[in-house]
């Protein structure tokens, strides 16, 4: 191969000035104005002040309480459901996957809510429970943080381990069966560690997400504070906004982040199984009170995972006279939002889908580049499209700002600077779909394309475009669905022209109106629906693909 | 000149040789087929034709035009893929049918020149199938109608039947062998397999290790192999122990070959006799025991120790009636001319009368 400067020379430049302006700058103005004081002058003494003060000390403790509480929680419910929906016969089993789907695409924040509506201080099920003489605590604090982590980000771990459990050969276990080994010692030596790196994969997203989302701590905590809390405080603080601490707690918190993908990489470095699939494991049928306790194991968590989502789409029906709830349904809080909040919606859904066409148009170009064009040059961009995956998105916006506040491109306040915030979190995602599936493609493909007397040009479109733009399309749908969900960031970056539905909802259960954020969660919900039904209708009903 | 040449082709890839100074020449309608072991260098060879992986040096030239310089698409070189690249977004018509779209074909034409092919490959009742669940021996016979269906100025298949069953494979080989003959197209057809270049072939190119080891007929290939390679990949082969026992045998055919380093002969060439019979100043007799008896139906392999090491004796139909079992006194009967030798740097070595 003779290098010349081509098509693909300015892809890769594009490519770098693209990470450049949206990734590198605005890491570095984070790092940069870590290490800067009120007055301007390089210090070290805000990571001095992290170390040192008690309350960020106890926020840093606290992050890594719910992270790993999140984590186990989320292993533990995510691989009993997987654990039974793989192995024995589940009535209903496609429906209990589709609940798995409900809390993963819910709108954020809507979960923690629900939570305070049953079990909260006034809580729904917590009078009932009055009623009939139990009296339960109620939901705040770390335990109800912890299990509403757990309800939330069980599916990522379900997901990942049901694929990897339904690829295990079982010639595998029954050869571990003819060598004598008991049904639970073949469970633990042979199948646990084949599904252990789906395990801490899913798991690792879990735990992520635990540490990214500050929503929740901040309904349910009640003083108690995590770092992405204290650092969206230290953020918006009316008074006192701190801006070179709250860079200083992302710095910290993109390193948390990025510590654990590291330990998840290094734990399942050798791990990765190729099977092919000859024989595919037979799902057993339960008898008795086995059955009984799969089945509801199965739809109690199912359910309960949902909850949430069926909460809100009940009480967006409700009768409501102000913020407060009245007997009987009506459709007044879907009128509020029509009348009045139009605009959020359609926020949304422009914002949306401006990123996910620039999604698809730059992750397609990148990720052909990533794929064809195998040199050093692509290695390292591979290597850095890593870091917004592991970005909390609250560190994203914090960071833009830090960016774009001043200097020779200002864009706070503007749709665009929410859009990039967007486009560079999801970026990754499209890229590395886009090169898998192309890399699955053999070469020789378009070569024949090509011997039939098609310009390399006229095979790619010809030939290799067919093949991928159903993957790309689903790709795109599934980005649509973190889009249109995406809160964190857009918290950070909104000004009052530019609310997107995830913050309104926000803003909304802060000012105690749960009737209209009831009906936009659930105006979102529908929205995210339609989109995973495409994407399913695209590419099969592949709900690994929504992780 | 000849229609397809390749002279002093090498392909150079990050730290390892391909291809090494290969030369060929193909004439107009001829079947000419590169032979050799795997990883020989018989696919780049080809896409070096083809132009998907231009030669590090080299020149081809086509119909005395240089190649090298013409884009891929712009060759008109029919392909056939050892891993069959059959689009599967295309239905099986459509795929062969594909070639003919850019050259133009008016539609009606294209319907029926399609059919025809696909009938050549025994797929017609497939046409509207995709090819995604089809099988592998189906998916190569779709690539081969998508080749042959444009009349390229030249065909090349890469191993085009490797994944069929016995049967279909002499079958296809046989269709291909006619069809392009019918057609008269000149064909490089790659293939490990020497049953097959040796049926289909009007020439045969061995390989190994990115170098030619031999360009002749099949009859030249099999029966006057050049090499010491070549003797024996295509074919079985019997070498000789060398030392006092052999110089006495060589001896008494009156042979002589000072620079022999290496004595052969086929297992077909040898025969089994009674004591006493046939020697003579054209035939040496070695007394040995059978040590192993294979029966393979149509004939038989004879393992037979004898003083110049174990010898393969191959049995015809004919023979087949006596069996043999191990521990036998035997007397194997070697004919002087079938005696190939080779020399140090695996030459042969020609033998005087
Ligand atoms: N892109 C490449 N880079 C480095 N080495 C290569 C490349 N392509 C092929 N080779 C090497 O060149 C040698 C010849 O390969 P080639 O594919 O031509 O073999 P072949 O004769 O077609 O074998 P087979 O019968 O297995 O198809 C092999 O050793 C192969 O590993
Ligand atoms: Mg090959």
């Amino acid at each position: 191969m003779t290098r010349r400067f081509d098509f693909w020379s300015l892809v890769s430049i594009a490519t770098w000035a693209i990470l450049l302006l949206l990734l590198i700058i605005p890491v570095g103005s984070v790092l940069l104005s870590s290490f800067i004081d009120r007055s301007g002058n390089t210090t070290i003494a805000n990571y001095l002040a992290f170390m040192s003060e008690p309350r960020y000390q106890r926020a840093f403790v606290n992050t890594l309480i719910v992270g790993f509480g999140g984590l186990f929680g989320a292993m533990l419910l995510g691989s009993i459901m997987a654990f039974c929906i793989s192995r024995f016969q589940i009535k209903g089993s496609r429906f209990v996957s589709l609940l798995a789907i409900l809390a993963l695409v819910s709108p954020p924040f809507i979960g923690a809510y629900s939570w305070i509506v049953l079990f909260g201080a006034g809580g729904v099920v917590r009078a009932w429970a009055k009623e009939i003489g139990i009296t339960m605590p109620p939901i705040y604090g770390v335990g109800g943080i912890l299990i509403v982590f757990a309800l939330k980000f069980y599916p990522f771990v379900y997901l990942m381990v049901s694929g990897a459990l339904s690829n295990v050969n079982r010639s595998l276990e029954e050869a571990a069966e003819g060598l004598g080994l008991t049904p639970l010692q073949r469970t633990f030596k042979i199948s646990f560690p084949l599904v252990l790196p789906a395990l801490t994969a899913g798991g690792l997203l879990a735990l992520i997400q635990s540490i990214a989302d500050f929503g929740t701590p901040r309904l349910l905590g009640r003083g108690f504070n995590v770092l992405a809390t204290e650092a969206y405080a230290l953020y918006s603080a009316e008074i006192g906004s701190n801006m070179s601490m709250a860079t200083t707690i992302s710095m910290v918190l993109i390193f948390v982040s990025m510590a654990f993908v590291m330990i998840q990489r290094f734990m399942s470095r050798r791990n990765v199984y190729h099977g092919n699939m000859i024989n595919k494991p037979v799902k057993i049928q339960l008898k008795g009170w086995r059955n009984w306790l799969a089945h509801f194991a199965v739809y109690f968590i199912g359910l309960c995972g949902a909850m949430p989502v069926i909460i809100s789409i009940i009480y967006s029906f409700r009768k409501t006279s102000g913020p407060v709830f009245q007997e009987g349904f009506a459709l007044q809080s879907y009128e509020r939002i029509m009348f009045n909040l139009g605009d959020v919606v359609r926020n949304s859904l422009t914002f949306s889908a401006i990123a996910v066409a620039l999604i698809v148009i730059a992750g397609t170009i990148i990720g052909v580049l990533v794929a064809r064009r195998t040199n050093l040059n692509t290695s390292l961009l591979d290597g850095a499209f890593m870091i917004p995956y592991v970005m909390p998105g609250i560190v994203i916006g914090i960071a833009y700002i830090a960016a774009f506040n001043t200097g020779p491109i200002v864009l706070t306040g503007t749709a665009a600077i929410i859009i990039l915030s967007i486009f560079i979190r999801r970026l990754p995602y499209t890229v590395r779909t886009t090169s898998t599936a192309l890399r699955q493609i053999s070469p020789s493909l378009e070569e024949a394309a090509i011997s039939l007397g098609y310009s390399p040009f006229q095979a790619f479109l010809r030939v290799t475009v067919p093949l991928i733009v159903p993957g790309i399309i689903a790709g795109a749908m599934l980005s649509f669905v973190t889009a249109i969900n995406e809160l964190s960031s857009s918290l950070v970056l909104y000004v009052g022209s530019t609310i997107t539905m995830p913050v309104r909802i926000y803003l909304l259960i802060l000012d105690g109106d749960f009737g209209t954020a009831a009906a936009m969660s659930t105006i979102l919900l529908v929205l995210s629906g339609i989109a995973v039904y495409i994407a399913f209708r695209l590419m099969g009903r592949n709900e690994q693909a929504l992780l | 000149m000849a229609y397809l040449t390749v002279v002093d082709g090498v392909k150079q890839f990050v730290g390892f040789r391909a291809l090494n100074g290969v030369s060929i020449s193909v004439e107009q309608g001829e079947f000419f087929t590169l032979l050799g072991p795997s990883g020989c260098g018989k696919t780049t060879l080809l896409r070096a034709i083809a132009g998907f992986n231009d030669l590090t040096s080299g020149t081809i030239t086509l119909a005395g035009k240089d190649l090298r310089s013409v884009p891929p698409h712009q060759r008109d070189i029919g392909m056939v893929f050892q891993d069959y690249a059959v689009f599967p977004h295309l239905s099986v018509f459509d795929n062969v049918a594909f070639g003919l779209k850019p050259r133009k074909v008016p539609q009606a034409e294209i319907k029926t020149r399609v059919a025809e092919a696909l009938d050549a490959v025994h797929l017609g009742a497939l046409a509207e199938r995709l090819p995604a669940a089809m099988s592998g021996g189906q998916q190569q016979r779709i690539g081969l109608a998508r080749a042959m269906v444009i009349n390229p100025r030249l065909l090349l298949m890469d191993e085009p039947l490797s994944n069929l069953d016995a049967k279909l494979r002499i079958e296809l080989r046989e269709e291909i062998r006619d069809i392009q003959k019918r057609v008269d197209i000149a064909t490089i057809y790659v293939t490990h397999d020497q049953e097959e270049a040796l049926a289909i072939s009007d020439r045969i190119c061995v390989m190994s290790a990115g170098q030619i080891e031999q360009i002749g007929t099949p009859q030249e290939i099999y029966g006057d192999p050049q090499t010491l390679f070549v003797a024996n990949f295509v074919g079985t082969l019997n070498t000789l122990d060398t030392g006092p026992n052999l110089e006495r045998m060589l001896g008494q055919l009156s042979l002589r070959a000072p620079n022999a380093d290496t004595w052969t002969i086929r297992p077909e060439s040898l025969r089994l006799v009674g004591e006493g019979e046939g020697a003579g100043p054209d035939h040496a007799a070695l007394e040995g025991t059978v040590a192993k008896f294979t029966y393979l139906g149509r004939e038989a392999h004879v393992l037979v120790k004898t003083d110049v090491g174990e010898l393969v004796v191959q049995l015809g139909a004919a023979e087949l009636k006596t069996l043999r079992s191990p521990g036998d006194r035997v007397f194997v009967l070697v004919p002087r001319d079938a005696l190939m030798a080779f020399d140090a740097d695996t030459k042969r070595i020609k033998l005087e009368d």
